[in-house]
Protein backbone atom coordinates (compact mmCIF):
# COMPACT_ATOMS: atom_id res chain seq x y z
CA UNK A 1 0.00 0.00 0.00
CA UNK A 2 1.55 3.41 -0.86
CA UNK A 3 1.66 6.69 0.78
CA UNK A 4 -0.73 7.94 -1.47
CA UNK A 5 -3.44 5.49 -0.74
CA UNK A 6 -2.81 6.21 2.88
CA UNK A 7 -3.45 9.89 2.27
CA UNK A 8 -6.24 8.87 0.31
CA UNK A 9 -7.76 7.06 2.95
CA UNK A 10 -7.17 10.15 5.90
CA UNK A 11 -8.66 12.64 3.65
CA UNK A 12 -11.67 10.25 3.04
CA UNK A 13 -11.99 9.64 7.05
CA UNK A 14 -11.50 13.73 7.75
CA UNK A 15 -14.59 14.12 5.13
CA UNK A 16 -16.69 11.19 7.04
CA UNK A 17 -16.10 12.85 10.32
CA UNK A 18 -16.99 15.65 10.02
CA UNK A 19 -20.13 14.92 8.01
CA UNK A 20 -21.60 12.72 11.11
CA UNK A 21 -22.57 15.90 13.24
CA UNK A 22 -24.07 17.50 10.85
CA UNK A 23 -26.21 14.32 10.27
CA UNK A 24 -26.85 14.63 13.96
CA UNK A 25 -27.78 18.30 13.99
CA UNK A 26 -29.97 17.61 11.04
CA UNK A 27 -31.74 14.46 12.94
CA UNK A 28 -32.35 17.20 15.89
CA UNK A 29 -33.45 20.44 13.99
CA UNK A 30 -36.10 17.76 12.34
CA UNK A 31 -37.28 16.32 15.95
CA UNK A 32 -37.89 19.87 17.11
CA UNK A 33 -39.55 20.65 13.94
CA UNK A 34 -41.55 17.70 14.48
CA UNK A 35 -42.89 18.43 18.07
CA UNK A 36 -43.29 22.16 16.83
CA UNK A 37 -45.31 20.66 13.51
CA UNK A 38 -48.80 22.32 13.79
CA UNK A 39 -50.94 18.84 11.28
CA UNK A 40 -50.05 15.94 11.02
CA UNK A 41 -48.46 15.71 7.66
CA UNK A 42 -45.83 18.49 8.27
CA UNK A 43 -45.22 16.22 11.54
CA UNK A 44 -44.94 13.02 9.76
CA UNK A 45 -42.81 14.78 7.32
CA UNK A 46 -40.38 16.40 9.37
CA UNK A 47 -40.51 12.86 11.42
CA UNK A 48 -39.53 10.56 8.32
CA UNK A 49 -36.74 13.35 7.60
CA UNK A 50 -35.28 12.52 11.19
CA UNK A 51 -35.43 8.96 10.82
CA UNK A 52 -33.43 9.42 7.32
CA UNK A 53 -31.21 11.79 8.82
CA UNK A 54 -30.14 9.10 11.49
CA UNK A 55 -29.80 6.38 8.53
CA UNK A 56 -26.99 8.76 7.15
CA UNK A 57 -25.59 8.99 10.54
CA UNK A 58 -25.44 5.53 11.05
CA UNK A 59 -24.22 4.45 6.93
CA UNK A 60 -21.75 7.66 7.72
CA UNK A 61 -20.29 5.71 11.03
CA UNK A 62 -20.41 2.24 9.26
CA UNK A 63 -17.86 3.54 6.58
CA UNK A 64 -16.17 5.42 8.89
CA UNK A 65 -15.49 2.27 10.84
CA UNK A 66 -14.52 0.52 7.13
CA UNK A 67 -12.49 2.88 6.15
CA UNK A 68 -10.21 3.19 9.42
CA UNK A 69 -9.75 -0.53 9.70
CA UNK A 70 -8.14 0.11 5.98
CA UNK A 71 -6.50 2.88 7.23
CA UNK A 72 -4.76 0.16 9.92
CA UNK A 73 -3.85 -2.39 6.83
CA UNK A 74 -2.24 0.06 4.99
CA UNK A 75 0.21 1.58 7.91
CA UNK A 76 0.77 -2.17 8.32
CA UNK A 77 -0.51 -2.64 12.17
CA UNK B 1 -29.87 -12.29 23.83
CA UNK B 2 -27.29 -9.70 24.42
CA UNK B 3 -26.39 -7.84 22.11
CA UNK B 4 -22.22 -8.23 22.03
CA UNK B 5 -23.41 -12.19 21.58
CA UNK B 6 -25.29 -11.38 18.48
CA UNK B 7 -21.90 -10.85 16.73
CA UNK B 8 -21.49 -14.75 17.52
CA UNK B 9 -24.26 -15.23 14.54
CA UNK B 10 -22.61 -13.75 11.17
CA UNK B 11 -23.44 -16.84 8.72
CA UNK B 12 -20.30 -17.18 7.93
CA UNK B 13 -18.22 -20.87 7.78
CA UNK B 14 -21.73 -22.70 8.71
CA UNK B 15 -22.56 -20.34 11.62
CA UNK B 16 -26.52 -19.41 11.72
CA UNK B 17 -27.21 -15.60 10.24
CA UNK B 18 -29.09 -13.13 12.71
CA UNK B 19 -29.31 -9.36 12.64
CA UNK B 20 -31.08 -7.40 15.38
CA UNK B 21 -33.78 -4.55 14.63
CA UNK B 22 -35.95 -2.96 16.99
CA UNK B 23 -34.81 -4.92 19.74
CA UNK B 24 -35.84 -8.69 18.05
CA UNK B 25 -33.63 -10.77 16.55
CA UNK B 26 -34.02 -12.01 13.58
CA UNK B 27 -33.01 -15.65 11.60
CA UNK B 28 -31.94 -15.02 7.77
CA UNK B 29 -29.76 -17.93 7.75
CA UNK B 30 -30.01 -19.79 4.35
CA UNK B 31 -31.67 -16.83 2.72
CA UNK B 32 -30.17 -15.99 -0.79
CA UNK B 33 -30.36 -11.87 -0.08
CA UNK B 34 -27.81 -12.49 2.76
CA UNK B 35 -25.03 -15.18 1.07
CA UNK B 36 -22.08 -15.49 3.91
CA UNK B 37 -23.95 -13.63 6.32
CA UNK B 38 -23.40 -10.13 3.61
CA UNK B 39 -26.08 -8.06 2.46
CA UNK B 40 -26.38 -6.22 -0.63
CA UNK B 41 -22.59 -6.24 0.00
CA UNK B 42 -22.88 -3.43 2.62
CA UNK B 43 -24.85 -5.36 6.44
CA UNK B 44 -23.35 -7.59 7.95
CA UNK B 45 -25.15 -10.67 9.94
CA UNK B 46 -24.05 -10.12 13.58
CA UNK B 47 -25.27 -6.63 13.59
CA UNK B 48 -27.97 -4.73 14.70
CA UNK B 49 -29.46 -2.80 12.02
CA UNK B 50 -31.94 -0.71 13.45
CA UNK B 51 -30.65 2.94 12.36
CA UNK B 52 -30.03 1.60 8.58
CA UNK B 53 -33.84 0.94 7.69
CA UNK B 54 -34.92 4.28 6.47
CA UNK B 55 -31.56 3.90 3.78
CA UNK B 56 -33.49 0.69 2.28
CA UNK B 57 -34.99 0.23 -0.56
CA UNK B 58 -37.60 -1.49 1.33
CA UNK B 59 -39.88 -0.84 4.40
CA UNK B 60 -39.50 -2.49 7.13
CA UNK B 61 -42.58 -4.98 6.25
CA UNK B 62 -39.90 -7.15 4.44
CA UNK B 63 -39.15 -8.27 7.62
CA UNK B 64 -42.24 -10.15 9.04
CA UNK B 65 -40.86 -13.11 6.03
CA UNK B 66 -38.32 -13.17 8.57
CA UNK B 67 -38.36 -15.94 12.24
CA UNK B 68 -37.98 -13.88 15.33
CA UNK B 69 -35.70 -16.06 17.43
CA UNK B 70 -34.81 -13.70 20.47
CA UNK B 71 -34.72 -10.23 21.67
CA UNK B 72 -31.96 -8.00 22.47
CA UNK B 73 -31.11 -7.70 26.32
CA UNK B 74 -30.87 -3.92 26.53
CA UNK B 75 -28.86 -3.49 29.89
CA UNK B 76 -25.30 -4.45 28.73
CA UNK B 77 -22.71 -2.03 29.20
CA UNK B 78 -21.78 -1.02 26.03
CA UNK B 79 -25.53 0.31 25.29
CA UNK B 80 -25.45 1.88 28.62
CA UNK B 81 -22.10 3.57 26.86
CA UNK B 82 -23.68 4.65 23.77
CA UNK B 83 -26.50 6.21 25.96
CA UNK B 84 -24.05 7.89 28.25
CA UNK B 85 -22.32 9.24 24.99
CA UNK B 86 -25.34 10.33 23.20
CA UNK B 87 -26.10 12.14 26.40
CA UNK B 88 -23.07 13.95 26.35
CA UNK B 89 -23.55 14.86 22.15
CA UNK B 90 -27.03 16.38 23.69
CA UNK B 91 -25.36 18.45 26.05
CA UNK B 92 -22.85 19.65 24.23
CA UNK B 93 -25.02 20.31 21.14
CA UNK B 94 -27.52 22.44 23.76
CA UNK B 95 -24.53 24.28 25.00
CA UNK B 96 -21.75 24.18 22.66
CA UNK B 97 -19.09 24.95 25.13
CA UNK B 98 -15.97 24.81 22.68
CA UNK B 99 -17.55 27.62 20.76
CA UNK B 100 -18.42 29.94 23.21
CA UNK B 101 -15.26 29.21 25.49
CA UNK B 102 -12.71 29.91 22.15
CA UNK B 103 -13.70 33.26 21.91
CA UNK B 104 -11.87 34.61 25.05
CA UNK B 105 -8.21 33.81 23.80
CA UNK B 106 -8.58 34.48 20.22
CA UNK B 107 -9.55 38.42 21.10
CA UNK B 108 -7.23 38.76 23.90
CA UNK B 109 -3.94 37.03 22.13
CA UNK B 110 -4.30 39.56 19.44
CA UNK B 111 -5.44 42.41 21.44
CA UNK B 112 -1.87 41.46 23.54
CA UNK B 113 0.25 41.78 20.62
CA UNK B 114 -1.22 44.88 19.00
CA UNK B 115 -0.74 46.42 22.70
CA UNK B 116 2.39 45.58 22.72
CA UNK B 117 3.36 46.81 19.52
CA UNK B 118 1.81 50.15 20.36
CA UNK B 119 4.67 50.14 23.32
CA UNK B 120 7.47 49.13 21.17
CA UNK B 121 6.52 52.29 18.88
CA UNK B 122 5.24 54.59 21.23
CA UNK B 123 7.17 53.39 24.19
CA UNK B 124 3.76 54.29 26.78
CA UNK B 125 3.88 51.91 29.66
CA UNK B 126 0.48 51.76 30.18
CA UNK B 127 0.68 49.43 26.23
CA UNK B 128 2.80 47.45 27.97
CA UNK B 129 0.78 47.01 31.21
CA UNK B 130 -2.67 46.63 28.89
CA UNK B 131 -0.08 43.68 26.93
CA UNK B 132 0.65 41.71 29.53
CA UNK B 133 -2.89 41.76 31.42
CA UNK B 134 -4.37 40.32 27.77
CA UNK B 135 -1.72 38.12 27.82
CA UNK B 136 -2.41 36.43 31.22
CA UNK B 137 -6.00 36.74 30.26
CA UNK B 138 -5.51 35.04 27.24
CA UNK B 139 -3.25 32.33 28.85
CA UNK B 140 -5.85 31.42 31.38
CA UNK B 141 -8.57 31.29 29.12
CA UNK B 142 -7.02 28.93 26.41
CA UNK B 143 -7.32 26.20 29.24
CA UNK B 144 -10.98 26.22 28.97
CA UNK B 145 -10.92 26.42 25.33
CA UNK B 146 -8.56 23.63 25.28
CA UNK B 147 -10.72 21.38 27.62
CA UNK B 148 -13.53 21.71 26.11
CA UNK B 149 -12.06 21.43 22.39
CA UNK B 150 -10.83 18.14 23.62
CA UNK B 151 -14.45 16.83 25.08
CA UNK B 152 -15.66 18.02 21.59
CA UNK B 153 -13.13 15.64 19.98
CA UNK B 154 -14.62 13.13 22.10
CA UNK B 155 -17.81 13.24 21.83
CA UNK B 156 -18.45 14.56 18.07
CA UNK B 157 -15.61 12.89 16.88
CA UNK B 158 -14.41 9.56 18.15
CA UNK B 159 -10.72 11.46 19.03
CA UNK B 160 -10.27 10.26 15.44
CA UNK B 161 -6.75 11.76 14.90
CA UNK B 162 -6.58 13.56 11.39
CA UNK B 163 -4.40 16.97 10.08
CA UNK B 164 -7.02 18.98 11.20
CA UNK B 165 -7.54 17.67 14.78
CA UNK B 166 -3.55 17.20 14.98
CA UNK B 167 -2.56 20.89 13.92
CA UNK B 168 -5.07 22.13 16.09
CA UNK B 169 -3.65 20.20 19.00
CA UNK B 170 -0.22 20.44 18.42
CA UNK B 171 -0.87 24.50 17.92
CA UNK B 172 -2.67 25.03 20.98
CA UNK B 173 0.07 23.03 23.44
CA UNK B 174 2.64 25.66 21.32
CA UNK B 175 0.17 28.40 22.76
CA UNK B 176 0.07 27.17 25.71
CA UNK B 177 3.90 27.39 26.51
CA UNK B 178 4.58 30.48 24.40
CA UNK B 179 1.91 31.71 27.16
CA UNK B 180 2.61 30.48 30.32
CA UNK B 181 6.69 31.21 29.44
CA UNK B 182 5.68 34.30 28.54
CA UNK B 183 4.35 35.27 31.42
CA UNK B 184 6.51 33.30 33.91
CA UNK B 185 9.38 35.58 32.27
CA UNK B 186 7.18 39.06 32.97
CA UNK B 187 6.85 38.52 36.54
CA UNK B 188 10.08 37.49 36.70
CA UNK B 189 11.34 40.86 35.16
CA UNK B 190 8.29 43.26 35.71
CA UNK B 191 10.80 45.84 33.58
CA UNK B 192 11.49 42.99 30.27
CA UNK B 193 10.20 44.56 27.70
CA UNK B 194 11.76 48.18 27.75
CA UNK B 195 15.26 46.45 27.73
CA UNK B 196 17.13 45.67 24.57
CA UNK B 197 18.84 42.62 25.47
CA UNK B 198 17.87 38.94 24.12
CA UNK B 199 15.36 38.05 26.67
CA UNK B 200 12.97 41.02 26.20
CA UNK B 201 13.35 40.08 22.71
CA UNK B 202 12.08 36.72 23.43
CA UNK B 203 8.96 38.22 25.34
CA UNK B 204 7.99 40.26 22.87
CA UNK B 205 8.67 37.18 20.52
CA UNK B 206 6.18 35.04 23.09
CA UNK B 207 3.65 37.59 22.71
CA UNK B 208 3.50 38.14 18.94
CA UNK B 209 4.38 34.66 17.72
CA UNK B 210 1.42 33.20 19.49
CA UNK B 211 -0.79 35.31 16.72
CA UNK B 212 0.02 33.17 14.29
CA UNK B 213 0.08 30.07 16.42
CA UNK B 214 -3.39 31.05 16.92
CA UNK B 215 -4.31 31.92 13.65
CA UNK B 216 -3.33 28.39 12.82
CA UNK B 217 -5.84 26.69 15.55
CA UNK B 218 -8.65 28.63 14.35
CA UNK B 219 -7.85 28.27 10.88
CA UNK B 220 -8.44 24.51 11.19
CA UNK B 221 -11.35 24.69 13.62
CA UNK B 222 -12.61 26.86 10.47
CA UNK B 223 -12.29 24.03 8.45
CA UNK B 224 -14.62 21.86 10.74
CA UNK B 225 -17.13 24.68 10.86
CA UNK B 226 -16.72 25.22 6.95
CA UNK B 227 -15.22 21.89 5.81
CA UNK B 228 -14.20 22.19 1.93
Amino acid sequence: MDKQRIKELEEMIQVVLLAIPREISAREFYLQAAKKAVSDSSRLLFSDLAEQEKGHEAELRRILTELKTELKEARGH
Amino acid sequence: MKRENLKNYDGKDGRPAYFAYKGKVYDITGSKLWRNGTHVNRHHAGEDLTDFMSMAPHAEEVLEQCKIVDTIDDEVAEDIFIDRMDRLRDWYRRFHPHPVTLHYPMGLFYFAAFMQLLYLIFRVSAFESAAFYAFIGATLTTIPAAVSGLFSWWVNYQMTLTRIFRMKIIFTLVMLVFGISGCVLRFLYPGISAGTSPLSFSYSALVFLNVPALTIVAFNGGKITWPS
